[in-house]
């Protein structure tokens, strides 16, 4: 019942999208038959494509969970971007500053070093919000800002690599690699970082006293309060783990892609999370399909611009479309749906 | 030709049939009754000729054209205001932006203050509703958002009047004059719905009943032609018990809730001035008084939700004065709050996570941060069987259970954590007869097992019918503490209420 009524909604919006990228390509005079056979070419084409739309989505499931747990807990993190970021450096300071060692332990130090620095960044707007009141919309964004310099700023400075004349940090050492899953693609071991956060985080917030809480402020701050639950603790709690969730999107990007610290690392992932787990709707599954679909989007119109010479800017439009039917398609579609006698 | 009729109204929710054909026709000028247990259909009938709901089937005719209002607003135009049992108010704005709310006056969307004031003024003196259109509604006690209600629909000229258990928050002294406003309305030709647990109440004031029970009509009887009995009887298919005897089995001397001139100021709510009392193990102690005069403080400083300025708290003989809400729990504490939707429960959590919204963190409900849903479940099925709670399942979000259901809900949590100490605030506010006669039972029944109870009511015969010793509020200070005995005089209760002091006699 309530499934059928997800699936048939969710049915609807893939609908909408398409016709709407279709007409978009048609009163851009492009044509729409190559478009859409490029399009499904570069999803389901090849084993490259398969990875690709792997590799983004895993950014995208870390800092989509990250961006769900803050959301049921009320604290409306819109920050993941910057957090993103602060695991990145977090990382790359693992692999500059530290001495070699083996790789389990190098990789695992990594992990909780860009845990901690994502959280932290996230942190510091929780406890401004749950001590003060201050909006956590407009610290977190804030915040994004004062990453993405900070990451400028180290690498022409601290962690620039002294060989090079480009603002890059040295590259990292093989120990702090995420193997390869699937050669030759990319395909890399964040993934399964990514699957395995999901699944804990699904444990943590449905089966334990920790997700409980947070579940309980999310949805009713005063019931809470007046249950002994403390509001400021779950807030602060909430933060962390949602930081340093988008920390390890940081770690995983660096440890798995790019393998050393430059500017624009993320083709803004941690905006693009927020849409994740407002359409996953915040449950792990949902973001982790959620991400996976938004990702061979982004695969399926790059295809589109190699083939069919479409901009790939039309995602941005579609994504938008899509973030507007999926937050009003309770609204929009009940009536809808009345009549098609679903409940 | 009746102004309203409702015809074969049928409505089904997955898992339950909350109106199966029921019918209901209102005459102009008439206040009429409908009355049924807990989750009988009421409201969701009244939520359907509201424009809440959509009906299944059936035909609603109002001043003799058929309508199926799409919305509220479709509703209040054609001139039938509802005043819901769970108030539907904008804390953060004032008295007078609520009542406004939505309304297209002349000169919109520029708000002449000045004159909608003066307009609510109006009304309110008119009606005896007194409240002040520039507070905010956050600040006000539940009683006076019940007022800001009644204001409202009045403000929009109703001519059907919808109540949802309106008098279930109102003091005996406002409801008396809550009733002078219903005759005033009915003698200017309103009709009224109301929606009422309280018996005595349907037969003082109204015309006609219908009586609800499973979704179905059980009657329709003229008030003239019927009796409290054969009420009850369609109700819940016995005559009410003449109430269950108080008398004190064994009275220990030990005190189990002790308040040593406690003070509490904070600017936000109502001061508590030099409140003493000891409540012994094996008593119930009631605190009687016009709502709005310090309960709901008092009530939040026991729990440990504000802490006190001064004075001292003890619970079983611990000093808890400085002591967390989890610590006071521990310490026997079990706390009934009068406000179910914003304090005692969680809406979006499903039944059984609200079961176990005080004990989550304790054995067997968990064990080292991991949650056993298996005991929730059981523990959860047994409540729901004990407390008769109607709800479809256990998985189902609290939200879709009726007012009553919601209540029962929160006192079987709060009574099977084996508390000693129960503090219970209006803890009957919406339940039906049966069930109600069930909660003051349960608390009796406790109170030979020795617990020590505080019974918050603004419901007079409440406390009356259940305590054993009566302290009265009023402006935050305890103005007497009476025995309730055969020589229990109502008239100095009714005074104390209003300020006068009585002296004090201890026990
Ligand atoms: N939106 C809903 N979805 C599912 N079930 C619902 C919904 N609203 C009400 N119900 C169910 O319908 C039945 C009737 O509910 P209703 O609220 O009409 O009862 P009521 O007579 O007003 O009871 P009370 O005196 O306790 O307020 C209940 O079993 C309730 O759980
Ligand atoms: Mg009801």
């Amino acid at each position: 019942m309530k499934y059928t009524k997800e699936l048939v909604s969710t049915l609807i919006i893939i609908i909408v999208t398409f016709l709407i990228a279709a007409v978009l390509i048609i009163v851009a005079k492009y044509d729409p038959g190559m478009a859409l056979q490029s399009f499904f070419y570069g999803i389901f084409g090849s084993l490259h494509g398969f990875a690709e739309i792997m590799v983004r989505a895993t950014p995208l499931i870390l800092a989509g969970l990250g961006v769900s747990v803050a959301f049921s807990t009320g604290f409306f993190n819109i920050g993941a971007e910057g957090q993103l970021y602060m695991g990145a450096i977090a990382i790359t300071c693992v692999g500059v500053f530290l001495p070699p060692m083996p790789a389990m332990l190098h990789i695992a130090i990594a992990i909780i070093a860009g845990f901690l620095l994502g959280g932290i960044w996230a942190v510091i707007p929780g406890f401004l919000k749950a001590k003060y009141g201050v909006s956590e919309i407009i610290t977190t964004i804030m915040f994004n800002y004062i990453a993405i310099n900070i990451v400028g700023i180290l690498v022409r400075t601290v962690l620039k690599n002294t060989e090079s004349a480009l603002p890059y940090s040295p590259v990292m050492p093989k120990s702090l690699s995420f193997s390869l899953l699937l050669y030759p693609t990319r395909l890399h071991g964040g993934f399964i970082l990514a699957i395995v956060s999901a699944v804990l985080i699904y444990i943590i917030m449905k089966k334990t006293t920790i997700g409980y809480e947070l579940r309980v402020i999310g949805f009713n701050k005063r019931a809470g309060t007046c249950s002994g639950i403390s509001v400021y603790k779950n807030i602060v709690l909430a933060s962390l783990i949602s930081g340093g969730l988008a920390g390890l999107a940081g770690v995983s990007e660096i440890a798995g892609v790019h393998h050393r610290l430059l500017e624009g690392i993320s083709p803004g992932y941690g905006y693009i999370a927020i849409i994740v787990a407002l359409m996953g709707r915040n449950h792990p599954l949902g973001v982790i399909i959620s991400a996976i679909g938004l990702s061979a989007l982004q695969v399926g119109a790059n295809s589109m611009q190699r083939q069919a010479g479409i901009p790939t800017s039309i995602t941005s439009v579609l994504m938008g479309v899509i973030v507007l039917l999926a937050l009003s398609k309770n609204i929009m579609f009940s009536g809808l749906l009345k009549k098609m006698r679903i409940k | 030709m009746p102004d309203l009729q409702m015809k074969d109204i049928f409505k089904e929710f997955p898992g339950v049939i909350a109106n199966d054909n029921v019918s209901l026709t209102v005459e102009k000028g008439e206040i009429h009754a409908l009355l049924g247990e807990n989750g009988a259909g009421k409201t969701t009938l009244m939520n359907i000729l509201y424009g809440i709901y959509t009906k299944d089937s059936g035909i609603i005719t109002w001043k003799g054209e058929e309508v199926s209002f799409k919305s509220p607003r479709d509703a209040i135009e054609s001139g039938i205001g509802m005043v819901h049992q769970h108030f539907m108010l904008v804390p953060t704005l004032s008295v007078a932006q609520n009542i406004t709310l939505g309304l297209k006056n002349k000169g919109y969307p520029f708000y002449n203050k000045k004159k909608v004031i003066k307009e609510i003024a109006e009304l309110s003196k008119k009606y005896g509703l007194l409240v002040d259109p520039d507070e905010l509604i956050s600040r006000l006690s539940v009683g006076a958002r019940q007022r800001v209600e009644i204001l409202k629909s009045l403000y929009r000229n109703a001519e059907l009047l919808i109540l949802d258990e309106p008098t279930a928050v109102l003091t005996p002294q406002e409801t008396d004059n809550f009733f002078t406003i219903l005759k005033k309305l009915k003698n200017e030709g309103h009709s009224v719905i109301i929606i009422t647990h309280r018996i005595p109440e349907v037969m003082k004031i109204t015309d006609k009943v219908t009586i609800l029970k499973d979704g179905k009509n059980v009657a329709t009887v003229n008030t003239s032609e019927t009796n409290e009995n054969e009420l009850s009887n369609y109700m819940i298919g016995r005559s009410l018990k003449t109430f269950p005897t108080r008398k004190k089995t064994n009275v220990s001397e030990e005190y189990g809730l002790v308040l040593e001139q406690v003070g509490f100021n904070n600017k936000k709510s109502k001061k508590l001035t030099d409140i003493s009392f000891k409540v012994k193990k094996g008593e119930i102690f009631g605190i009687a008084g016009v709502d709005g005069n310090g309960q709901k403080e008092l009530a939040e400083v026991i729990s440990g939700i504000s802490k006190i300025n001064s004075g001292t708290i003890l619970i079983a003989g611990k000093n808890i004065t400085k002591a967390s809400f989890k610590t006071r729990k521990k310490a026997g504490l079990a706390y009934i709050t009068d406000d179910r939707h914003n304090e005692g429960l969680v809406l979006d959590m499903d039944v059984s996570e609200n079961m176990i919204l005080k004990d989550y963190d304790q054995e067997p409900f968990s064990k080292n941060c991991i949650i056993n849903y298996n005991v929730v479940r059981k523990e959860t099925e047994q409540r729901i069987k004990d407390y008769n709670i109607k709800t479809p399942g256990i998985k189902t979000p609290i939200r879709l259970l009726s007012g009553g259901n919601q209540q029962k809900a929160i006192i079987a949590r709060e009574l099977a954590a084996g508390p000693s100490v129960v503090l219970a605030c209006q803890p009957t506010r919406g339940l039906d007869i049966g069930a109600t006669e069930f909660v003051r039972q349960t608390l009796i029944d406790k109170r030979n097992e020795n617990l020590c109870i505080l019974l918050i009511s603004a419901d007079l015969e409440e406390i009356v019918s259940i305590c054993d010793r009566i302290a009265v509020i009023f402006e935050g200070r305890i103005v007497g503490i009476i025995n309730n005995g055969a020589d229990l005089n109502l008239n100095k209760i009714g005074l104390m209420m209003a300020g006068h002091s009585g002296e004090t006699v201890n026990s």
